[in-house]
């Protein structure tokens, strides 16, 4: 069952307004994630916005909106943190690039992107524990916690896409009508 | 081989050009934003921790956002499992059922500041019995983006006269200590950090040893700098006591010895605190005149502890 959702970016260009906009969505995605969902008493874990977001904004938008987005929250991110400035910039940037990649790939259909935006959250969980570890030369816990971390945060975030997608490819296609004047 | 060529030849060339140069672009683009991001890697790694700049900036202003989505965020939570009610009022049944749904939010409002003045009070009661100087702060975010820190950011900043290497305590004992400061908001590292290391020591004695954080939340290691003594299981840790720390602050129970040979001994350690439901905690400011000892943990056998604190 696949559902054509829109028409894929196939240029790869980034678009002003749909940048702007989705990366102030990501800037408060941050923002929430360390002041209401890290707080929220859910079993086994905690979703992560900013992965699942930045995930599904690449998978719309393509590598080069991907990348820039994801160095964008990344180094936001950092600077609101206390350790090395730079190291989530560093992992977010690649997986907005690579799952951007898939973009073209896939078939638009919310099946596919719930395994693509799962998969990209679990994969930059693990990264982020795994640069943390290699930059800082200490383990933030055990690979064990990492793992299961990791698991379910990509279950949340595969309960969430079903949602989440959808609505993101109608407010990109929102925005593109906005400026779709200036475009042939 | 043939088939895969030929059909190449098929596709439009410019297709495949005009595909080459945006792999290229982009390819380009990405190079560019990992060349900085390995920089500010190296540069901030070789300058070391610093609450400066535009990390002071974004630390300011993230701060006061984050206040105000908890002061937001907090009643919208704790009164919505009674906004599920009808609010019709079409009869008196109906206006008799709002009645209820108010009063039953006022209970909720009030359970909640019942629950914040008991954990206020009993902040201050570990306060008092070892003299410390506290500001109390709430908790306003936890943790960072990337889920790798253990830190959470409180709502008291320079401004409340913080600085940073300040222990921070709650009701049960040892939280952490204060690492970066903005005006009105302060990072404080938990003590289960990779990075945290405090120095304490076992009730009782005067021996040397730190508790190190970077294996879970809910276990600390202890290790004593001081090989002929014997550590136990059930022993209970305080805070050395530095420039900086004040002495005397429970931290936990030593709960299994993974070391018992070699130049120093290890041991597991349970901290009292959990830092999952962290929310009130207090940020020692002033130290005791002099060094609190061990009055501060709760007596083992009260009548007996309860003789000696008196004192």
């Amino acid at each position: 069952m696949t559902v054509q959702l829109f028409e894929p970016d196939r240029e790869g260009e980034v678009h002003p307004l749909t940048f702007a906009l989705l990366a102030l969505a990501l800037l408060a995605a941050a923002i929430a994630q360390v002041s209401v969902v890290a707080r929220l008493p859910l079993p086994g874990g905690h979703p992560d916005l900013v992965l699942l977001l930045l995930a599904t904004a690449a998978l719309l938008e393509g590598p080069v909106t991907g990348a820039l987005l994801g160095f964008v929250v990344g180094l936001f991110g950092d600077l609101m943190s206390t350790h090395v400035l730079g190291r989530s910039a560093l992992v977010c940037c690649l997986l907005g690039y690579l799952v951007g990649l898939l973009a073209d790939a896939t078939e638009r259909s919310v099946a596919i992107a719930l395994i693509v935006v799962s998969g990209a959250v679990a994969g930059g969980t693990l990264a982020n524990v795994a640069v943390a570890g290699l930059i800082s030369d200490v383990a933030a816990g055990t690979p064990a916690q990492a793992l299961l971390r990791a698991v379910v945060a990509a279950l949340y975030a595969a309960l969430l896409t079903p949602f989440l997608f959808p609505a993101m490819a109608a407010g990109v296609r929102r925005t593109r009508r906005a400026r779709g004047g200036r475009r042939p | 081989m043939v088939t895969s060529a030929a059909q190449r030849c098929v596709e439009p060339e410019d297709w495949g050009a005009v595909v080459g140069r945006d792999l290229r672009r982009s390819r380009l683009i990405v190079a560019l934003l990992l060349v900085i991001t390995f920089t500010l890697i190296t540069v901030d790694y070789r300058t070391g921790e610093s609450s400066g700049g535009a990390r002071g900036v974004v630390h300011s202003v993230v701060g006061g956002v984050e206040s105000g989505v908890t002061a937001v965020v907090r009643p919208i939570g704790r009164t919505a499992s009674s906004l599920f009610h009808p609010n019709r009022y079409h009869d008196r049944a109906d206006e008799l059922a709002k009645q209820n749904a108010d009063l039953r939010r006022q209970l909720a409002d009030d359970g909640e500041i019942t629950r914040q003045a008991t954990e206020l009070s009993s902040l201050r009661l570990l306060a008092d019995k070892g003299q410390y100087t506290i500001v109390p702060a709430k908790v306003i975010a936890i943790g960072d983006v990337s889920g790798t820190d253990w830190t959470v950011t409180v709502n008291a900043g320079r401004a409340d006269g913080l600085a940073t290497d300040k222990i921070v305590i709650n009701a049960k004992g040892l939280v952490g200590t204060v690492v970066s400061l903005s005006e009105h908001t302060a990072v404080v590292r938990l003590f289960c950090d990779p990075r945290s290391r405090i120095g304490a020591r076992l009730e009782g004695t005067q021996l040397l040893g730190s508790v190190a954080g970077g294996s879970g939340p809910g276990t600390l290691v202890f290790t004593l700098y001081d090989a002929s003594y014997r550590v136990r299981p059930g022993e209970r840790l305080v805070t050395f006591g530095s420039l900086d720390y004040v002495a005397g602050v429970p931290i936990g129970e030593v709960t299994k010895v993974t070391d018992a040979d070699g130049l120093s001994r290890t041991a597991e350690v349970k901290p009292y605190v959990s830092v999952g439901t962290l929310d009130l905690v207090g940020i020692v400011v002033g130290k005791p005149p002099t060094d609190p000892g061990d009055r501060v943990l709760t007596p083992r056998t009260p009548p007996a502890g309860g003789g000696d604190t008196s004192g």
